[in-house]
């Protein structure tokens, strides 16, 4: 089954899809209304599964609350898992309905946001109502987001349930924007292809045995991993009337689409052969006024065509269709878990040679943008597994993202108008008197494979200081569950060979979730040499600075986030306390290093209580 | 004189959408055009499709099929 793309296609039968209900009661026309839209939903729904069953691809019937209380939708659920081996499973989207306002009082409809006790009794009621329709209980689920606590209740009662759709890939404040501030999927830091998740945090991979909450979590659809990091996440993923509301197709044509599943089809070339998609169109966005500028007839189309490339894999022996509790049980016999996940990205959209690598593993997610040398410039502690409770009678109503170190959209890269610095991972180099930054060489990447550690291998890039021209390497080696990564600057040649470079490794971060500051009291910056010599500084916005000579390490503790990110090696450590107006920390190590040397370095992550 | 109403699609405002922001437009019957009540876009179909067009214009890649992946 190796480089085969396994495919999930989930079904929703929505009784009243969220999109086509906002449109509709918007419609000053006076066209449709809610009887009509009742009606249209469960066409929407046959439509859907007509057209996978055309194609010979099976589906994962994710029932709604709503539809439970419909009997043509159970019976419909009931005779497509007879004929065609669909899966009858649950979604906890899609609870609006008479029944559940009746008895919940509430228009909310997010089961993540939810108070604890309401979700208790909603995964009840909508489970044991499941039951009761199907005599059996599902052994998958899902909604936008699942909360770890909603992920540890569900199995601890519902033992069955070994699948979920469990996040949203970077849908944070982007989504939010795009949606003109009123859609409060605030998710970002997730994995952006399936993983299990840790009993403490649902983005956050379990690192064994003990951490494991007991699924297989998949993301919501498959997305594009450069066009999401800095644009909407709903215009660029394998769900073709995402596509058509990107704008990207011209008349009835968008290629955009399959180079999107191809891309990911070429995944198994970094995971040992492991590469996946998913298509959960919920049907609203099939409904008969159109969507996005495009007529129903654009959006049927869409669905059918991305329906028949995946078919047309399948023929090819290319794709294998499976249920989500089929792919659960597939990537448990397949996958460890300290294996990690890796993308090496490129730009199919934009027309550029621009290349993102990402990485995640149980102690860390993280991006290497290539167009700046390779800098980090997304990384996000998984090591630190944090516990954070979601929900109303929590501080985290509706922002539920993993927190950031590093986020160079959100808190600046390398660019900052006026003053201060941003957030990103690099290296300057000096000589003579001239500094440069690797950021502002664009280079290329490479993956390889050695045993148990992956490497990232860039090409070389060239900067020239007064008047010397030296060409440096940079190599990243990411060992499975060492929690660090190793950073290489390799000097290839030196103009001048006598001449020495100065190389300053460093790492500029913060914490946080969205695109404003946060208060940065009570982090703790230190440098020492392991022997007992240590500096420390406790942040409070003066702009302070510390160095040591001979040391081992630079290093930030960040009590807001229970981590540890430190900066290890042989030279000068140092250390940088951001102001007011620059709220970041700086750790560094810098070296001299002279052709044919390299320095090394290494980021790594703990989790501090 | 009426109130405002979708058109016939839901057309969203060409500016915003530039900006990554998804405003559906309403239709003014009384002037035969679309605007925006976010920012200060009208315009006929016309105008809105020829934005829309314009908006388009990032996606450099949009209508090429990639057929080679080797990094």
């Amino acid at each position: 089954m190796a480089d085969k793309l396994i495919l999930n296609v989930i079904h929703r039968p929505e009784m009243v899809p969220e999109y086509a209900e906002t449109a509709m009661k918007n419609d000053g026309n006076g066209t449709g209304g809610h009887g009509a839209l009742l009606q249209e939903s469960l066409d929407i729904f046959r439509l859907q599964q007509e057209i996978a069953h055309k194609n010979g691809i099976k589906t994962t019937i994710q029932m709604t609350y709503a539809s439970l209380f419909n009997d043509e939708a159970v019976a419909l659920a009931k005779e497509h898992h007879a004929a065609y081996g669909d899966e009858i499973s649950l979604t906890l989207l899609g609870l609006p309905c008479e029944q559940f306002r009746e008895k919940y009082k509430t228009k909310d409809f997010c089961i993540w946001m939810f108070s604890k006790e309401d979700k208790i009794a909603i995964v009840h009621d909508v489970f044991e109502l499941f039951f009761e329709r199907f005599g059996f209980y599902p052994e998958s689920t899902g909604s936008y987001y699942l909360d770890a606590f909603l992920i540890n209740h569900i199995k601890e009662n519902y033992p069955s349930v070994k699948c979920a759709v469990a996040t949203c890939f970077e849908e944070g404040p982007k989504a939010y924007h795009t949606c003109n501030n009123s859609w409060y999927t605030l998710m970002d830091g997730g994995p952006w292809n399936p993983w299990i998740p840790s009993k403490q945090n649902t983005h956050a991979p379990a690192a064994n045995e003990a951490e494991d909450s007991g699924i297989v979590a998949i993301p919501h659809l498959s997305r594009d991993l450069i066009a999401c990091y800095d644009g909407n996440g709903s215009n660029f993923g394998t769900h073709p009337q995402n596509v058509l509301r990107g704008m990207i197709y011209e008349g009835d044509q968008y290629p955009y689409l399959y180079n999107l599943i191809d891309q990911y089809r070429h995944l198994a070339r970094y995971n040992r052969g492991f590469c996946y998609n998913m298509m959960f169109v919920g049907p609203g966005w099939l409904n008969k006024l159109g969507r996005w500028e495009a007529p129903h007839s654009l959006l049927v189309k869409s669905y059918e065509d991305g329906m028949a490339y995946y078919a047309a894999l399948k023929e090819n022996g290319l794709l294998v269709d499976m249920t989500m509790a089929e792919f659960a049980d597939h990537y448990r016999e397949t996958h460890t878990y300290e294996q990690p996940e890796c993308a090496l990205w490129r730009d199919i959209l934009y027309g550029s040679q621009k290349q993102h690598f990402w990485y995640c593993d149980p102690y860390m997610r993280l991006t290497l943008d290539m167009n700046q040398g390779g800098a980090i410039i997304d990384l996000r502690p998984y090591a630190a597994k944090l516990e954070i409770p979601v929900g109303i009678g929590t501080k985290h109503v509706q922002d539920v993202s993993y927190p950031f170190l590093i986020q160079a959209n959100y808190r600046a890269g390398y660019f900052t108008h006026y003053a201060g610095e941003g957030t990103v991972k690099s290296a300057k180099v000096a000589y003579g008197g001239e500094e440069t930054d690797l950021c502002l060489c664009r280079t290329k990447a490479h993956f390889s494979e050695e045993g148990n550690t992956r490497v990232v291998t860039l090409d070389p890039v060239e900067v020239v200081l007064s008047g010397v021209t030296a060409s440096i390497q940079t190599v990243y080696r990411f060992v499975e569950g060492s929690s660090k990564i190793e950073v290489r600057r390799n000097v290839l040649s030196v103009s001048e060979p006598d001449a020495k470079l100065t190389i300053r490794e460093y790492v500029t971060a913060c914490y946080g979730t969205t695109e404003y500051p946060e208060d940065m009291t009570g982090i703790v910056l230190s440098v020492g040499d392991g022997k007992g010599r240590e500096e420390t500084i406790e942040y409070a916005y003066k702009c302070r600075e510390a160095a040591m000579d001979s040391a081992s390490y630079a290093r930030a503790v960040v009590p807001q986030i229970n981590t540890a990110l430190s900066v290890e090696g042989e030279g000068c450590a140092f250390i940088r306390e951001g102001y007011a107006f620059s709220p970041m920390f700086t750790l560094g190590m810098e070296a001299q290093r002279g052709e044919k040397e390299t320095l090394v370095t290494w980021l790594s992550l703990a989790k501090e209580n | 004189m009426a109130q405002s109403g979708k058109g016939k699609l839901n057309y969203r405002c060409p500016s915003c959408f530039m900006r990554d922001i998804d405003m559906d437009m309403f239709y003014d019957p009384n002037k035969g055009e679309y605007y925006c009540i976010r920012c200060c876009y009208c315009g006929k179909e016309e105008d809105v499709l020829k934005k829309n067009q314009m908006a388009r214009f990032r996606y450099r890649s949009m209508l090429t099929r990639i057929t080679a992946w080797e990094d």
